[in-house]
This record gives structure tokens, C-alpha cells and sequence, in this order.
């Protein structure tokens, strides 16, 4: 569905990534690759083909929105270097005419010459008319302009007849905060408060929906 | 009595002028002559110093060097209390035995002083057993131990530590063989089944010595004067305060015992605001006081000098308080056993009468003091389940291994499938173990980077200081909940609750905690930000006490006693109080005979609701709501909540229930049960429950470092996220599996779930339409956490939920 920010037009896609297609942009939060195998490494038995689903996942939507540009917003490789790298790699080669960048984010600890070296740009920061893209929510968001962010895996609760309910991954809108929902497949989900939202998008499996 | 070949028992009890009960002779005899043993007999009847003057005797006929024995007891105050009777014995005959104590307390210099010279004997628990096993040279230690002696067996067997003990034990057979295993136990349905449990299957000569001498106990049940007919779940005995305090002026020494923590803590205060006097006179006592609280309690507990304590399951155990001569039991013990232990914390000296009250905290509850006392002078008393094939511990326990000494697999196989826990684990399975620590699970390919345990010239063992040290860390089987700080929107601190409980409230929500009514505001970095609450209700954090099923065996009793009442035969007070009550559910209901299954039916703005009462305690009720949900919904696609007490459970729906169409297509049936069970959805939230458990003990999830966490947060995920991945990728993972299976038999109450519907399949069926909800429905409707189940697709309830918040949505504009 699209949505209008500060004036911006922005599609969210049920892939739990964010479209701007002014720019032919594509924004993408918290992948976590490497995940199950820096967790291997440190003798957590998580399988390691747990993680092939984001391989798939990343090459699907690229290969269905073809954007010029791709912002990972943080939390892209998770931890320190291991051998996932090059999965990584294979993949960032088969798509060159793409404009890669990654906003750090806390659980990117690889050195920036070597995401550099793979042609992906490495900034804390981009400000770019009415958005500022970081990793994590500012502590003060500069006035008149709203901050794209990832980090919180936002999740809401939904509840109906019977008592029942289901949690389902969210964009989320408070103010001048807008949160994308994780992107990657070994990630939870973190309720949010609804009442504090100015506005919630739920992501279904064939589309997203405003609550 | 000819003690000729005991002298040092002959002289201690000469000295003390006593004279030995014939279990303890027997018990000295049989420790003599080189048998292994359960020793079963009631507390404070000197059972200590039935095994202890064994063990004397035997060191002073070999005196060999080194460890000689290893007492293992569940609790580190009943340790010490141990610690205390028997080092009085060596002190005051001038035996050269010392006795040393081993305990997550034990100071590091203490440790290091042990290691250099070993005491004869050791106190310890299951945890500190296994990290003995994870140290160098730990074979060098223990192979001249002749005897381990398990303290409070009864209350070890039916946990994960338990089965700590089972492989511990296999081990130190194996390094000494000539070991000797001795088991202390309450009375428990399943005496037999627990020596064999603790024994294995090493051979040797065992015994069971049990004694005939009786503990008297005397259960008065309080009844409140206006007796409510519609009982509200959750309630907390308030009401009858102005009952209790006569009883606490009238003891020496009273405990409170309550289900809760949260009930404890609201008891506590209540007791105080309405007789001030009391303050310096009571204490509370629970576990989620600090230790130093706890101990100072303890002390002025056997030091008389107060009036009395409110307290939960944590003084359930542990320490003989003398003075003691009355207990309250505020709300369904829901077991007989508890109950027992509870009564026996009063009147706690050889011959002395145990005087137990009964509170109940809503009045279907009353039921229950009559079903408790017909229990106990029937000594019907509940059996303790085992845990098998627990691949958790085991998984852990060869990391263990691989930490000190490094193992062989053929040598710990063969050690391991002689305890009971793991007698039925194939060569297989055990190598899946020893995959999941090598190689974690199925390697994806060649450039794998697992790293925990390395096998070198067959020899597994771990080389990496980093996952020994992480290992040694998270040694042990009991999982504490992630705690949750909770603060005032202020700033100021309250205290810490478990993050399950804060994370199932919506804010707004109120909830009891340290005797406040508090709001959460919001929950934000692992803090929980709340203020006074200006509401007269709150959730009651349904605790582990709270949601503790009934037991089978007072659950028979119960519908017994509902049996007597309808067919008119003479009942205790308790049931002829409930007169009203039950005319009320006969005229709005039916009150049904032992011969009969009542199902209510009734409309309300909720939805449809169906109740239906097998008074099966509330784990089988879960499953039994999961399972016939499940078969309903084969008529047609439907979304249930599920809700339950003891007596029964409720399945509402937005769609009218088929529940007549379901009888006839078999909604008893027994034989097709557990494939049901596994086709219902329920299982698999169930087990992914029981997996937060599994994933911390076999080392998936750790918890972190005391005071570093940080550094650990990178290799941090939810046991939930654990469990999905294997769902999707690893079936066979054998840890998955035994979710399962300890949902089905600890859960699901299978055996017990089988025989419930066996039964109600030979029973009358007596369907009522309500117009009104009735007295037994009430307190399921108003049970605060449910249950949901649906066989709807996800897609579909989502859109449906959606189209409700849409109806709602225009009718607000």
C-alpha cells in the first residue's frame, strides 16, 4: 500500500520492506545474516540452513521491485565476521547495477573498508529531504522531518471475538518515528503499544493492511 | 536391644538417653550388610541419624582416604541443617569424620581448601554434584566414595534434577562400583517405582525400609458464615481474615500458607492493616525475597519468636521449625501429598499432633476439606512421575564431562542407559546427542563453524576456555524466569516480576504486586513502568502455585463427594454448608451424580459458550478442551477460547458450538486420542512452552553472564525462535521431540486424560441450556488467561479480526 511521509510518496510491500519509488529506492531492515552461524560458531546447535530463507527472500525482492538503490537499515551481518560472508557476497555481485548502502547498526561489527570492498556504502546516517534514515530511533529528530528506522522489530497484537489473538510484524508511525519491520527470518517480534501509535500497518502474507 | 553392632549409634543414643526406633536399627543393619536402600519415614522421627550412624560405622571398618560420602538434599538450608546434626555427632563422640558443605554459597577459598584436603563427607545438591564433575581430576576424587545418600528423594524424582541425580549416580558406579546408594523419601504413591528409579539398574542388594509410625493429623476446614453461590475464580480468601486471627492469637507459632506469591503479599499486608499489633510479630516469606530476607525469617522462625508467617511453596521444605504448632492453608493445596507436607510443618517433634486449617478461598472450594481429609485417612496420595529420555540433561551432562576429563561415548553410553531416565535411549539417539555437541545437528556443509566439544583420538572433551567457562555457568535444570524490573513512572523502584506475566498484560491493565494495585504504563528495555492503580481490581499473576492442576486423586474424591450429597447420604460439614449452593446449580443446572457428564450450553454477548465438567483437574482439562475443539471444529472451521479451572472447562466460540452433532460422532473416544491430540493445534503451543526449558538447559539459550550480560547478547535468541527453526528444519531434532513428550505426559496428563475419558464415555450426558450462567460455570468464565484454538486459517482470523475492528471502528464514527 502507499503511504505519504512528509510529503513523500512511499509504498510499503509485504516483504517487510519499504519502496520509494521517486527514487526507485528500496529500504530493508535488520537481515541478520550470518546469524545462525555466528551462533554455530559460539556452540549454539541452530541449524545452519535456517538461514537460507533471507538468501531467497533478499534475491526475490530484488529481483521483483529492481530498484536503483537498496538502504539496509542496520543490523545487516550480524556480529563479527564468519564464513556467511561469502554467501553474502555471491549474492550483492549478481545484482551491479544497484547502489548498495548500509546504516550501521548495533550488531554490525564489520569493518567498514570490507563492506566497501563489495561496493556497499557505509554511513550512520543519511538525511535526505523530509527522511533521515539511521539504525536505531534518534533521541531528537530534527523539526519537520521524520526518521526511518529499524532495530525494534515492531510486532502488534491483534485481538478479536473468543478472545483470541495473533501477533503480526508491523510498520509502525509514532510522530516523527516511522519503524520498518525486521526483514530477516531468524528474528522475533516486539509488541508494540498500539495506543501510542499514530498509525500501524500490518504485514499479511500477500499484502499490508492499515490498522 | 542389642546394638553390639553399632557401637557408635549404641554410644550416641546411650549418651543422649534415647532409645532408637526399630527403622533405624533396621536401616543400620541393612547398611551393614552392604545393601542399597529407600528408606521411607515421616519427618522428624530421626530419620538423619537412621542412615548416618550407618555410614559411620562402615568408614571406621576401612577407613580408606578421600571423599567417603556424598549426602545430596534439594534444599541448601536442609544442607545445612544436615551439615549442623551430624557434625554435632563426630563433635561431641570425637570421631575423626569431618563433614564439609558444597553449595553455589561455598566460598572459592572453601573450594580450594576441600580440593586440597577432601572432608569425609559432603553436603551438597544436584547442581553443585555436577560441578564437581566438571572439574579436572574428578575421578581421582570420588574413587573411594562408598556411599551417596539422597535426601528428600520424593521431591527430587518428579523434576529434571532428579534425573541430574540418576546420571551422577551412573557415573560414580562406574568409578567405584562397590558404591553404595541410599534414597530418603516421604510417603508417595509410587514408592517402589522410586527406589527403582534412584537405584538403576547396576545390581547389587537393595532394600526398602519403611516404618509404621504415624504422624496424626488433625484438618479443621474454615467456613465462612454466608456461603457465596456464585464463587469467583481467582479470589483471595480476604474475606475470611477475621476467621484466621483468632487462630493466629490462639498458637504459639502460626504458618499461612498461600498459592501465590501475589497472594501472599496481599495476605500479608491485609493481616496487618487490620491488626497493626502484628507488625514485628509477622513475617512473609517467599522466593522472590532476597536470600538474606529469607534466612533472617528462617532464624526468627526457630527462635519462637514470631507470631506467625505468611509464606508460599518456600517453606514448603527444608528446615524443622519447632515452635511452629499450627498451619493455615489458604486455598486448594490441590494435591494431598502438599497438603501433608504443609500440616506436617506444625507439631514437628516425635508423637506431637499436626494441626492443619483449611480456607478456602470460594466456595466450591470447600468441597476440597472434605475430599483432603477422606484422602489422607485413606492414604490416598499421589504417585511422582519420573522424567524419561530428558536429552536436555543429558546433552548437558556430556558437556560436562567433556569439560573436566574428557568421556569415551562407548564407556557413558553404557553408563547411562543403566539409570531409568535413559534405559530405553538406542545407540542412535545417543549419537544424535554427541552430533548435537560436535558437530550441532546436521552440518550444512564442509565449511561448517560449530564449535563446542572436539573428539581427539576418541576422547570428547572441550578445549575452548570460553564454552567451559559459559558451561560451567549454566550448569543445572531449574530455569528461572526472565525478570522484569518494575518501576514507578517516577523512577522508583518496586521490585522485579517475570516478563511471561508483564507481557500478557495490555497496558491499562491492573495487576497485584508487593501488596500494591499497580497500572502498567508501558514496558520499555526489560522495565516496566507503572503507577498506583486507582481501580479495586487487578490480574492475579497466575504463578506456578496457581496454575498447579488438582490432583487425581483428590479429584476422584471430590466428584465422590458431590455423589454423596445428591444421593442423600450423610456428609461432612463442609458439603451440607454448600446446601445452598448446590440447590442453586440443581435449579439453574443440574447437579450431577458420579454417573453422570454435565455440559452447560449458554449464549452471551461474548459469544457461545459450552461448559462441560469431568472435574479432572486442570491440565487434563486443557488438553481435553484442545482435543475436543479440535473435533468439533472437524464439523466445521471454528476458533474456540479455551478457559479451565479444576472442576471443568469452557469453549467459547463467535459461531454456534455443534456440541450435540459432536456426541454422536465420538467425542469421548479414548482410541484415537493421542493422534488427536497431535493433530490439534494446541500441541505445538504447548511444547514450544515446555522447549524455554529444554533450549536453557541443553545450552542453546544462555542466560548470560552474572553482571556481563552484554557481551553475550550477540549469541542470544528465544528459546520460541529456537523452536520454529527446528519445526522447519530439523523433525528428528530429538530435543523438539521431547517437548512434545513432556507435554503429553507432564501437560497433557496423558495416562490420567486416557482414563477420564474412558470413564465419561460410560456416563450419562446431561446437556443443560442456561438462561443464566450457574454457580460451577462462574469461575471458569471468570478465569483471567485463556487458551485459544483453531483450525481456521491464520489468513482467515486475521481478516475476521479485522472486520471486527472495522464494525467497531464505524460505529465509534
Amino acid at each position: 500500500m502507499t503511504i505519504d511521509i512528509g510529503g513523500e510518496e512511499l509504498v510499503l510491500l509485504y516483504q517487510k520492506a519499504l519502496y520509494k519509488p521517486d527514487e526507485k529506492l528500496l529500504v530493508i531492515a535488520d537481515v541478520h545474516l550470518g546469524k545462525a552461524t555466528h551462533f554455530r560458531k559460539h556452540g549454539i546447535a541452530i541449524p545452519a540452513q535456517a538461514q537460507q530463507g533471507d538468501y531467497d527472500n533478499l534475491r526475490s525482492i530484488l529481483n521483483e521491485v529492481q530498484p536503483e538503490k537498496v538502504y539496509f537499515l542496520g543490523d545487516l551481518f550480524h556480529s563479527d565476521f564468519n564464513g556467511d560472508w561469502h554467501l553474502f557476497c555471491d549474492l550483492i555481485k549478481e545484482y551491479p547495477n544497484i547502489q548498495f548502502t548500509l546504516v550501521k547498526g548495533n550488531h554490525d561489527l564489520i569493518n567498514k573498508q570490507m563492506f566497501e570492498e563489495v561496493c556497499i556504502a557505509v554511513e550512520d546516517i543519511i538525511e535526505d529531504g523530509p527522511l533521515v534514515y539511521t539504525h536505531a530511533p534518534l533521541k531528537e529528530v530534527p523539526e519537520g522531518k521524520v526518521n526511518i528506522v529499524g532495530h525494534i522489530h515492531p510486532g502488534v497484537v491483534l485481538s478479536g471475538m473468543g478472545r483470541q489473538s495473533v501477533k503480526l510484524p508491523c510498520f509502525y508511525r509514532e510522530e516523527q518515528l516511522f519503524i520498518l519491520p525486521a526483514f530477516g527470518v531468524l528474528t522475533g517480534l516486539y509488541s508494540m503499544d498500539v495506543r501510542q501509535a499514530n498509525a500501524i500497518y500490518l504485514v499479511l502474507s500477500d499484502s499490508v493492511r492499515r490498522l | 536391644m542389642d546394638l553390639s553392632k553399632h557401637p557408635i549409634a549404641e554410644q550416641w543414643f546411650l549418651q543422649n538417653e534415647w532409645q532408637p526406633y526399630d527403622f533405624q536399627v533396621k536401616t543400620w543393619e541393612a547398611i551393614g550388610k552392604g545393601y542399597s536402600g529407600l528408606l521411607n519415614a515421616p519427618t522428624g522421627f530421626g530419620k538423619t541419624y537412621a542412615i548416618w550412624f550407618g555410614v559411620l560405622q562402615e568408614y571406621f571398618k576401612k577407613r580408606k582416604s578421600g571423599i567417603h560420602c556424598l549426602w545430596i538434599t534439594p534444599l541448601r538450608a536442609l544442607s545445612k541443617e544436615i551439615h549442623m546434626a551430624t557434625t554435632r555427632v563426630s563433635d561431641k563422640l570425637g570421631l575423626d569424620y569431618d563433614i564439609g558443605l558444597r553449595s553455589g554459597d561455598t566460598s572459592t577459598k572453601e573450594r580450594a581448601a576441600q580440593k586440597r584436603k577432601m572432608p569425609h563427607a559432603l553436603i551438597t545438591t544436584p547442581e553443585s554434584m555436577h560441578l564437581m564433575l566438571a572439574a579436572k581430576g574428578y575421578n581421582d576424587t570420588f574413587k573411594n566414595l562408598q556411599f551417596v545418600i539422597v535426601d528428600e528423594w520424593h521431591e527430587l524424582m518428579g523434576t529434571k534434577r532428579g534425573v541430574q541425580v540418576e546420571l551422577a549416580l551412573s557415573r560414580l558406579k562406574a568409578i567405584n562400583p562397590q558404591l553404595k546408594i541410599w534414597g530418603i523419601s516421604a510417603t508417595i504413591g509410587n514408592l517402589e517405582e522410586a527406589r527403582e528409579v534412584l537405584l538403576g539398574s547396576y545390581g547389587g542388594k537393595s532394600t526398602m525400609i519403611r516404618t509404621n509410625l504415624e504422624k496424626k493429623t488433625e484438618i479443621e476446614t474454615i467456613i465462612p458464615e454466608q456461603i457465596e453461590k456464585y464463587p469467583w475464580g481467582g479470589h483471595l480468601g480476604i474475606k475470611m481474615l477475621d476467621e484466621v486471627l483468632p487462630i493466629i492469637h490462639n498458637s504459639q507459632s502460626t504458618l499461612l500458607f498461600t498459592n501465590t506469591r501475589s497472594q501472599c503479599e496481599i495476605w500479608y499486608q491485609k493481616l496487618l492493616e487490620r491488626e497493626p499489633d502484628l507488625a514485628g510479630a509477622m513475617a512473609i516469606h517467599h522466593s522472590a525475597l532476597s536470600e538474606e530476607t529469607r534466612l533472617w525469617v528462617e532464624n526468627a522462625l526457630h527462635e519462637g519468636i514470631l507470631k506467625a508467617v505468611v509464606c508460599t511453596s518456600s517453606l514448603d521444605l527444608g528446615v524443622d521449625f519447632r515452635p511452629v504448632d499450627t498451619v493455615v492453608q489458604i486455598g486448594s493445596p490441590k494435591g494431598v501429598a502438599r497438603f501433608m507436607q504443609r500440616a506436617g510443618r506444625s507439631g514437628h517433634r516425635p508423637g506431637a499432633v499436626s494441626k492443619i486449617y483449611f480456607l478456602p478461598t470460594h466456595s466450591l472450594e470447600i468441597v476440597e476439606g472434605s475430599a483432603l481429609r477422606h484422602a489422607i485417612a485413606h492414604k490416598e496420595i499421589e504417585q511422582r512421575i519420573p522424567y524419561i529420555r530428558s536429552f536436555d540433561v543429558l546433552i548437558q551432562y556430556l558437556v560436562t564431562l567433556a569439560v573436566s576429563d574428557g568421556f569415551r561415548a562407548d564407556d557413558i553410553y553404557a553408563e547411562v542407559i543403566q539409570t531409568h531416565c535413559f534405559s530405553s535411549i538406542s545407540r542412535e539417539e545417543f549419537g544424535w546427542c554427541l552430533a548435537f555437541i560436535t558437530e550441532g545437528g546436521k552440518m550444512l556443509d564442509a565449511y561448517d563453524e560449530f564449535h563446542k566439544v572436539v573428539v581427539e583420538g576418541g576422547v570428547y572433551k572441550v578445549t575452548s576456555r570460553k564454552v567451559a567457562m559459559r558451561h560451567r555457568l549454566s550448569i543445572g535444570t531449574i530455569v528461572s524466569d526472565s525478570m522484569m524490573q518494575v518501576k514507578y513512572l517516577g523512577g522508583g523502584r518496586i521490585g522485579s516480576i517475570e516478563e511471561w506475566f508483564l507481557s500478557r498484560l495490555n497496558p491499562g491493565d491492573a495487576f497485584w504486586f508487593t501488596g500494591k494495585n499497580l497500572e502498567l504504563v508501558r514496558i520499555k528495555d526489560m522495565t516496566a513502568f507503572v503507577k498506583k492503580s486507582v481501580k479495586d481490581k487487578g490480574a492475579f499473576p497466575s504463578w506456578q502455585g496457581g496454575r498447579m492442576p488438582l490432583s487425581s486423586q483428590l479429584s476422584a474424591t471430590i466428584r465422590q463427594k458431590l455423589d454423596d450429597y445428591g444421593s442423600g447420604k450423610k456428609v461432612d460439614v463442609e458439603i451440607s454448608s454448600l446446601t445452598q449452593l448446590f440447590e442453586e446449580q440443581k435449579l439453574r443446572s443440574h447437579l450431577p451424580h458420579s454417573s453422570e457428564l454435565l455440559i452447560e450450553k449458554i449464549k452471551s454477548r461474548d459469544g457461545y459458550h459450552v461448559f462441560i465438567y469431568p472435574f479432572e483437574g486442570r491440565n487434563v482439562h486443557e488438553g481435553m478442551a484442545a482435543l475436543f475443539a479440535w473435533r468439533i471444529a472437524q464439523i466445521k472451521p471454528m476458533t474456540f477460547s479455551i478457559a479451565m479451572n479444576d472442576y471443568g472447562f469452557e469453549l467459547l466460540s463467535d459461531q454456534e458450538i455443534p456440541i450435540e452433532e459432536a456426541l454422536g460422532n465420538a467425542l469421548f473416544d479414548s482410541a484415537t486420542m493421542s493422534a488427536d491430540i497431535y493433530a490439534s493445534v494446541n500441541i505445538t503451543e504447548m511444547a514450544k512452552r515446555k522447549f524455554r526449558d529444554i533450549a536453557t538447559i541443553s545450552g542453546l539459550v544462555f542466560n548470560g553472564f552474572p553482571g556481563k550480560a552484554v557481551k553475550t547478547r550477540h549469541v542470544q535468541a528465544s528459546s520460541q525462535l529456537f523452536f520454529s527453526v527446528f519445526e522447519d528444519h530439523e523433525q528428528n531434532n530429538l530435543l523438539l521431540q521431547e517437548a512434545y513428550d513432556e507435554v503429553m505426559t507432564f501437560q497433557m496428563e496423558e495416562v490420567r486424560m486416557r482414563r477420564a475419558l474412558e470413564r465419561m464415555e460410560t456416563q450419562d450426558v446431561i446437556i443443560k441450556e442456561l438462561k443464566q450462567f450457574s454457580p460451577f460455570c462462574f469461575p471458569i468464565l471468570t478465569e483471567r488467561f485463556r487458551e485459544k484454538f483453531s483450525n481456521e486459517t491464520f489468513e482467515d482470523r486475521v481478516k475476521k479480526m479485522l472486520a471486527q475492528l472495522d464494525k467497531e471502528g464505524s460505529r465509534k464514527s
